[in-house]
């Protein structure tokens, strides 16, 4: 998550060197970021009773929509650097 | 005749979500510590795949005055493409050494990375190229 905000800041950074389409990609890091946040107290509850009685489900869902997350933010960079 | 099962004692495990089933079919969960080391090893790729999001964007913005703009053009979009090939790598080696750990079975290997030796040293390799032909 906080990966996610310093890099959703980086690109916040470049704003003036790339206008606003940049925007974009703080939004969808922004988003992300913020997601992470607002489910993360559930899935400690979740992994804490699962350690507690050993048995842990993956997280696939959150394995998908972070990885997801990634990919949109290569294809919308790769959109900027080209409209640049 | 009949073919019927008997009637076992043990209560069914509980649904692991349409997903789960259809990605993470058969096999047994593993010990917790494994699922959870496996989840913060994704969770490294994706740091390094931002990592290069952000680095990709850096170099298109910062290095006009260092590189010409197709040298500079194609060095972004090389780790661009590479944050978004590691972000989708990392879910899939995660789906896979998953896969491996509920079935008990020899870890695969790490697809990625190869793919991020081998974009790093092309991407040095243009740098270097530029640096002695400039």
């Amino acid at each position: 998550m906080m990966a996610l905000v310093t890099v959703s800041a980086i690109f916040l950074r470049w704003l003036p060197a790339h206008g606003f389409p940049i925007l974009l990609l703080f939004a969808v890091s922004s988003a992300a970021a913020l997601a992470i946040y607002l489910t993360q107290r559930r899935r400690y509850s979740t992994s804490s009773h699962g350690i507690a009685r050993e048995n842990v489900d993956a997280d696939i869902t959150a394995v998908l929509w972070t990885a997801f997350a990634g990919v949109v933010l290569g294809a919308l960079g790769i959109g900027v650097v080209l409209a640049a | 005749m009949t073919n019927s099962q008997p009637a076992s004692s043990e209560p069914s495990p509980p649904s692991r979500g349409r997903i789960a089933e259809r990605l993470l079919p058969g096999g047994e969960e593993p010990d917790p510590r494994f699922t959870l080391a496996n989840e913060r090893t994704f969770l490294a790729w994706i740091r390094t795949s931002l990592a290069l999001l952000a680095g990709g964007i850096a170099i298109e913005a910062f290095t006009a005055d260092l590189f010409l703009e197709p040298v500079r053009k194609g060095l972004a979009i090389v780790l661009l493409l590479l944050g978004m090939l590691l972000s989708a790598g990392a879910a899939v080696r995660w789906l896979r050494v998953e896969r491996s750990m509920r079935n008990k079975a020899p870890l695969p290997l790490p697809l990625i990375v190869p793919l991020l030796a081998a974009a790093g040293a092309l991407a040095a390799a243009v740098v270097l190229v530029f640096i002695l032909w400039r």
